[in-house]
């Protein structure tokens, strides 16, 4: 079995990426991508956790959080995308860096 | 609250319906008829719950649930008045706009998503009705989207938003991983225990920050600027007066049940924390011209003095900041309200443009400068009593530097507010503004009962004072 | 630009592989605070897949409310 910090390492990595995706990528759809990373960065953890509670027996509460969560960063995914779609008939391009008109 | 979701989704049927018998008024009343039937059910369980102690609506294996105690019943009590209040004022308000049943079916479910959060018992249930509200609320303040102002602000804002939740459900897993389950009440008794390590201190930085985004503390708090004044003006002053004090709230229930091993942590953190947000809140409202955006900085700044009484840890710390968030719903409602009765006679969020609107239309004009004396913390009306209460718990804790602090921030926000009063009462009209009229008087129904609130508690606040202290109660003995 | 993205990439791995490396070095307190974990709630979340099922539903309906908002047809009156 592979131990539990091996898999810890990996999602706090993934975090981190994504983390690093929001603040510098300039496309907007990169930038809802990051969302998603940062989302199943959390989703590794609960399943690494409920794998390592008991040796050969997986705890369901992981999997059905994980299960619900899934769905609910698909729907954020797909309202930002319609979003995207507007701010882009608005502005005729896809990078974040020109949405600085409200300024203040 | 059942029935607060059954009418979210039978509202988009009835707006259909409506639509072919071409009376569009039907849907707008259904809506309102739900948020009111929502109000009954919500009164017998605030008297059940002050009764009988906390309610858990579990049945006995099924633990990931709603637990309703004081506390939840108290916010849900401020988010429906002025649900009601705002969905009545949108009847007229939202009459050029197309899309209006999905408009009521968002809002209902924003009012849904909220209620649940304060009614949740477990940490996921907490997650699952923290999305509901995240996703409508994403949409509706994109709602008029023929202009790229809402736009822009809308995309900001679910960048910020989601990645606030997806940070808050990485810190759901690590609490799952250190205890193996999600309920408050397990984890605030597992946890309460344990000797602090590292990981416990990551998880509570997380948790900060992902409520905190949400909550408005200054590091996280630039969506708020666009999101609110690009709102539609019911949507803003429900965003200003419900979403993030649902952000607020969520910190509270779980800084307080969870971590209370760390308390000395937290504390001088969100101390520090809500300082730096009233001095961002207070200088940057200084500088604005346009009337939501004034605002909307000057929630920051609100947020940042409830977040200071929650801080002290004090039973009287807490019933303040409580108690401030009631006040401050009511009263941001009522200024929002104010504001978009002027954006829609006249057209215009400019306070150059807006000035001395009160020949036109006096009675707005007087009702916001009721709202601007409130929020000052001027003495007869509301605000005065729950920024008192907070800086007189603060004394008692012995914070005589922090205290001080929020006395002078105070003292700065009546500099905007008093500007606000100036503009709009005391000068002379310009073109623009000699030709409003008065706002309808559908619209001005929820306004004048919003005043008419502040007035009342301002000048007896006893009873609301016993209200925000047993809800303080129940926050701290889970 | 080639450096710059160079740069970027070089940073964003030294700084996930540093998280990474301290994650692992504290040790994590997995399950340490139950003697027993408790096991009836997750099963009857796993049993009865459909009170879930609803939950999803609602939040999937505000999402496709949400969806139809923002990509709805103004029609010019």
């Amino acid at each position: 079995m592979i131990p539990l910090s091996y898999y810890l390492a990996c999602s706090i990595a993934l975090y981190t990426i994504g983390m690093y995706c929001l603040a510098i990528k300039r496309n907007m759809i990169r930038l809802v991508l990051g969302i998603e990373i940062l989302i199943n960065a959390a989703h590794l953890n609960f399943i690494a956790f409920s794998a390592h509670l008991n040796q050969g027996y997986i705890d369901p509460l992981g999997s059905s959080i994980v299960i619900m969560s899934i769905v609910f960063a698909g729907c954020v995914t797909a309202v930002a995308l319609t979003i995207v779609t507007y701010a882009y008939k608005h502005y005729g391009t896809l990078d974040v860096r020109k949405l600085r008109r409200l300024k203040g | 609250m059942n029935a607060l979701l059954i009418f979210m989704i039978t509202t988009p049927v009835i707006g259909w319906l409506a639509h072919k018998r071409r009376y569009r008024k039907i849907r707008d009343l259904y809506a309102i008829s739900g948020l009111s039937v929502t109000a009954y059910f919500l009164f017998e369980l605030y008297v059940d719950v002050s009764a009988k102690g906390p309610l858990s609506s579990c049945y006995l294996p099924f633990e990931a649930c709603l637990q309703i105690d004081m506390f939840g019943v108290f916010m849900a009590i401020v988010y429906v008045m002025i649900g009601l209040l705002a969905a009545v004022y949108s009847v007229r308000y939202m009459e050029r706009d197309t899309g209006l049943a999905e408009y009521y079916t968002l809002l209902l479910g924003m009012i849904a998503g909220m209620m649940g959060v304060v009614f949740a018992g477990d940490f996921f249930t907490l997650f699952v009705f923290w999305e509901l509200m995240s996703l409508t609320s994403y949409a509706l303040v994109a709602f008029r989207k023929k202009r790229w102002a809402p736009i822009e602000a809308g995309f900001k804002y679910l960048i910020m938003s989601a990645a606030g939740g997806a940070t808050i459900l990485l810190a759901m897993s690590f609490l799952y991983g250190m205890t193996g389950t999600l309920n408050f009440a397990n984890l605030g008794a597992t946890l309460g225990s344990v000797v602090p390590n590292e990981w416990l201190y990551v998880t509570l930085t997380l948790v900060i920050v992902g409520f905190g985004v949400k909550a408005a503390i200054v590091p996280f708090h630039t969506w708020l600027p666009d999101a609110h004044p690009e709102a539609p003006a019911p949507i803003s002053a429900l965003l200003s007066g419900a979403l993030v004090q649902t952000g607020a709230y969520a910190l509270i229930r779980v800084l307080l049940v969870v971590f209370g091993s760390v308390q000395n942590a937290w504390q001088m953190t969100l101390m520090v924390f809500a300082i730096l947000t009233m001095f961002i809140g207070n200088l940057m409202a200084l500088l604005q011209d346009d009337i939501k955006r004034l605002l909307a900085f000057s929630t920051i700044a609100q947020m940042g003095y409830i977040l200071f009484g929650f801080s002290i840890a004090s039973p009287q710390g807490l019933t303040g900041s409580l108690f401030h968030i009631m006040n401050h719903a009511i009263i941001k409602g009522l200024l929002f309200l104010c504001a978009g009765a002027f954006v829609h006679q006249v057209g215009t969020r400019d306070l150059k443009k807006l000035e001395g609107i009160r020949r036109k239309m006096p009675l707005t004009s007087i009702l916001l400068a009721i709202g601007a004396i409130a929020i000052a913390a001027i003495p007869p009306l509301n605000g005065f009593w729950s920024e008192w209460l907070i800086v007189l718990a603060g004394v008692e804790a012995g914070m005589l530097l922090f205290s001080a602090l929020m006395i002078i921030n105070v003292l700065l926000s009546v500099a905007y507010y008093l500007r606000l009063i100036y503009v709009i009462v005391l000068k002379e009209p310009t073109p623009i503004s000699e030709k409003a009229t008065e706002a309808p008087r559908s619209m001005l129904i929820p306004i004048v009962v919003l005043a008419a609130l502040c007035i009342i508690i301002g000048l007896y606040p006893g009873p609301f004072i016993a209200l925000a202290e047993a809800a303080a109660k129940a926050a701290l003995s889970l | 630009m080639k450096k710059k993205r160079i740069a970027g990439i070089v940073a964003i791995i030294s700084i996930a592989l540093t998280f990474s490396m301290l994650s692992v070095s504290q040790e994590f307190p997995i399950f340490s605070s139950t003697e027993t974990p408790e096991i009836e709630t997750p099963e009857f979340l796993w049993t009865y897949r459909l009170i879930d099922m609803i939950a999803q539903a609602f939040v999937m309906f505000a999402a496709a409310a949400c969806c139809v908002t923002v990509l709805r047809v103004e029609k010019k009156e």
